[in-house]
């Protein structure tokens, strides 16, 4: 049904209680990431490191929910991240900041497209393109039917979910028992069952550094700030942060089912593994719709929380347009976002780790200006987002000599520092005014 | 290396992490809304029990004026009267009654307080009836630790003045009895003022604006106790009796 106003198309008709509001934030946060990090994950730095990345998904939801409460008090009439900015920051630098959110949508976007394709193709050995079609199509329906459309299915998609993780590693383990897969791991993966603790340290909090980044500005989880009850708004990210936590935990042991009898060509040829493993149909329907579903609540949520922001808090303050004219444009930038994603994933595949560790430097270095813009009490100084496009230059410059870990450190700090001195010199100025 | 058990451990804790998570979720789509319910209860019962407060102490508020206007007026009698010595004593018991009445904030006084209160007062019309106003205090001990709202017993005899005494010339007598009765503190206090019975319906609703007060603010203190209040009138004399739950500071710490 088509919704009666732009605002409900952003909002829905109903506020979200604690229930609702996590399995929203689970509906955005589960994503196909989610499952092809844990294998990687797994495979470089062990059974630990799947323990991390769980922790790092946690903490920085917990950490974003911390500060919810704080966000919803000082802006109380946004509804929007754009909305928030566009309150705070001024000309140039208002646009740069959102350039930036564009840039990361696009990418997260692609990511999940990529990972789309991936999962398609190893899942139901079907060309490519008809998987992504399907999928972008379904997307696009659960997009433009608003925020009412995409809760009426994020039920229906954590349902999936939890079914495949549960049922998954309790149907092989039962059937299998735990020690014959310590000794497959043992002879064929030995590596998996070693404790990496220096390396593990840095990599959780890398992971936990560009995760914290990403829930600060990412676009949906703003969106369900304003839509989940105020007094439980808090709550609702927290428990979010716990229970996603299980989710990439559940996947390691999956993973380990896929390839504790065997080697493994690749991370993404563990998924064939794993159906040619899953000997049950309902299971291997389950797994499949569980990843489907994961994938395709991301996107759809993101394809609404784009599009809603290229046209609401980006090309409305040139045009001006009426709620009606809104709508029908953001319908339109939907239509375009699925259709040059479908394209790109059908024909392009670069890899994928590429993408997601080229960005994490953008998160790790817009971390300190979105910190001003939520808790700076005075008018934000122009060059504040500037300072992170330093810190994101001098972290890429920094890959000709580190590793991409470290570069993330490096651009994080660089912004960082130069923020604090903006800062400084700003609130001279003004006492020596 | 991971040994064997701790790997179990760590399959164990992937194969119940999403159980136990899916449990929480299932948990608050199912007591959400009873939680939310129980929340606000509780928050309703914290409101009704603050407006309880804020009318009691507005009932405590609205016997203040009038027995301080009464008492004002006895002391302007003394003076129009040029009774420069019962006025000096006048003052200072006021100021005595006074003085004791702010020290004490508390929503609840001991009867011994109360009495000493009401001691104050009976000296005050002492002065005005002098010896006309014959008073009996029959108080059984162990009612003067049996807990009670401020201005209760004063409000009775104050109202056995001003409808009774002050309107009847010659002798008056004023008899306060307090005792326990199977837990429950019995007063009464009884005038030696008879009613024309013309006048007697409309001293009754008169005198039902300050008994019913008390009746308010003793229902209040016990909700779930039958309070008991009575007026009355005979040829020889009135009286009011009332009845309400015997409690201590100590069942109040219980």
């Amino acid at each position: 049904m088509k919704p009666r106003s732009y605002r409900e198309y952003i909002q829905g008709t109903i506020t979200f209680g604690v229930a609702y509001g996590v399995v929203s934030l689970l509906a955005r946060w589960v994503t196909g990431n989610t499952i092809l990090s844990s294998p990687e994950t797994l495979v470089k730095y062990g059974l630990l490191g799947g323990i991390g990345y769980a922790m790092m998904g946690a903490i920085a939801l917990f950490l974003f929910g911390w500060i919810t409460p704080y966000i919803r008090e000082r802006f109380p009439n946004s509804t929007t991240l754009g909305d928030v900015l566009k309150e705070r920051l001024r000309g140039r630098s208002y646009w740069f900041v959102m350039w930036v959110l564009l840039l990361t949508s696009l990418d997260s976007l692609l990511i999940q497209a990529l990972g789309a394709g991936v999962l398609f193709h190893f899942l139901l050995k079907t060309p490519i393109y008809v998987g992504l079609l399907v999928f972008f199509l379904y997307c696009f329906l659960l997009s433009i039917g608003g925020m009412k459309q995409i809760h009426r299915f994020e039920g229906i998609h954590i349902s999936f979910i939890f079914a495949a993780i549960i049922l998954i590693p309790v149907y092989f383990f039962i059937q299998k028992g735990i020690f014959p897969v310590y000794d497959g791991l043992l002879l064929y993966h030995p590596y998996l069952l070693f404790l990496k603790h220096n390396e593990i340290t840095l990599f959780i909090l890398t992971a936990l550094l560009i995760g914290f980044g990403q829930v600060l500005i990412d676009r949906a989880s703003w969106q369900r700030i304003y839509i989940i009850e105020k007094s439980k708004v808090r709550t609702s990210f927290m428990m979010a942060g716990i229970i996603w936590a299980t989710i990439p935990l559940a996947f390691t042991a999956i993973v380990l089912i896929a390839v504790y009898g065997q080697g493994f060509e690749n991370i993404y040829s563990i998924l064939s593994q794993l159906v040619e493993k899953i000997d049950s149909l309902f299971l291997l329907l389950l797994f499949i719709g569980c990843c489907f579903s994961a994938i395709a609540s991301t996107v759809g949520a993101e394809l609404h929380a784009t599009s809603i922001m290229v046209i609401r808090n980006m090309l409305n303050h040139k045009y001006d347009w009426s709620e009606d004219q809104q709508l029908k444009k953001t319908y339109l930038v939907s239509v375009l976002l699925s259709l040059s994603l479908f394209l790109i994933s059908s024909i392009l595949s670069p890899n994928l780790m590429e993408l997601i560790f080229f960005f994490a430097q953008v998160y790790a270095a817009i971390i300190p200006t979105m910190l001003v813009v939520i808790f700076y009490k005075r008018m934000i100084p122009m060059l504040v987002p500037y300072c992170s496009l330093i810190g994101l230059g001098t972290g890429l410059l920094s890959l000709l000599s580190y590793n991409s870990i470290q570069s993330t450190w490096i651009s994080f700090f660089v912004s960082s520092g130069l923020v604090v001195i903006l800062l400084v010199v700003n609130e001279i100025r003004i006492y020596s005014k | 290396m991971i040994t064997q058990e701790s790997f179990s451990f760590y399959i164990m804790l992937s194969v119940l992490a999403p159980i136990i998570g899916a449990f929480s979720l299932l948990f608050l789509f199912l007591f959400e809304k009873r939680l939310d319910q129980l929340e606000k209860e509780k928050n309703e019962l914290l409101l009704e029990q603050e407006l309880q407060e804020a009318k009691y102490n507005q009932l405590n508020q609205q016997i203040q004026p009038h027995f301080f206007f009464n008492t004002l007026n006895v002391i302007l009698s003394l003076a129009r009267l040029n009774r420069k010595e019962e006025l000096i004593s006048a003052i200072e018991v006021l100021s005595k009654y006074f003085k004791f009445k702010y020290k004490q904030t508390d929503p609840l006084i001991t009867m011994e307080e109360e009495i000493q209160y009401t001691r104050y007062y009976l000296d005050i019309q002492r002065l005005r009836f002098r010896d006309r106003l014959d008073v009996v205090w029959s108080v059984e001990e162990s009612c003067k630790s049996s807990l009670v709202p401020p201005y209760l017993l004063q409000t009775v005899v104050e109202n056995a003045f001003k409808h009774g005494l002050e309107k009847n010339p010659g002798q008056g007598k004023l008899i306060i009895i307090l005792n326990e009765q199977r837990n429950k503190v019995y007063l009464e206090v009884w005038n030696s003022s008879s009613t024309a019975l013309e006048a007697l319906d409309v001293q009754k609703e008169d005198r039902g604006i300050g008994l019913h007060n008390i009746q308010k603010r003793l229902q209040m203190l016990f909700p779930k106790e039958e309070i008991l209040i009575q007026l009355n009138e005979e040829a020889k004399g009135t009286s009011v009796q009332i009845f309400w739950p015997h409690m201590t500071k100590e069942d109040t710490i219980t």
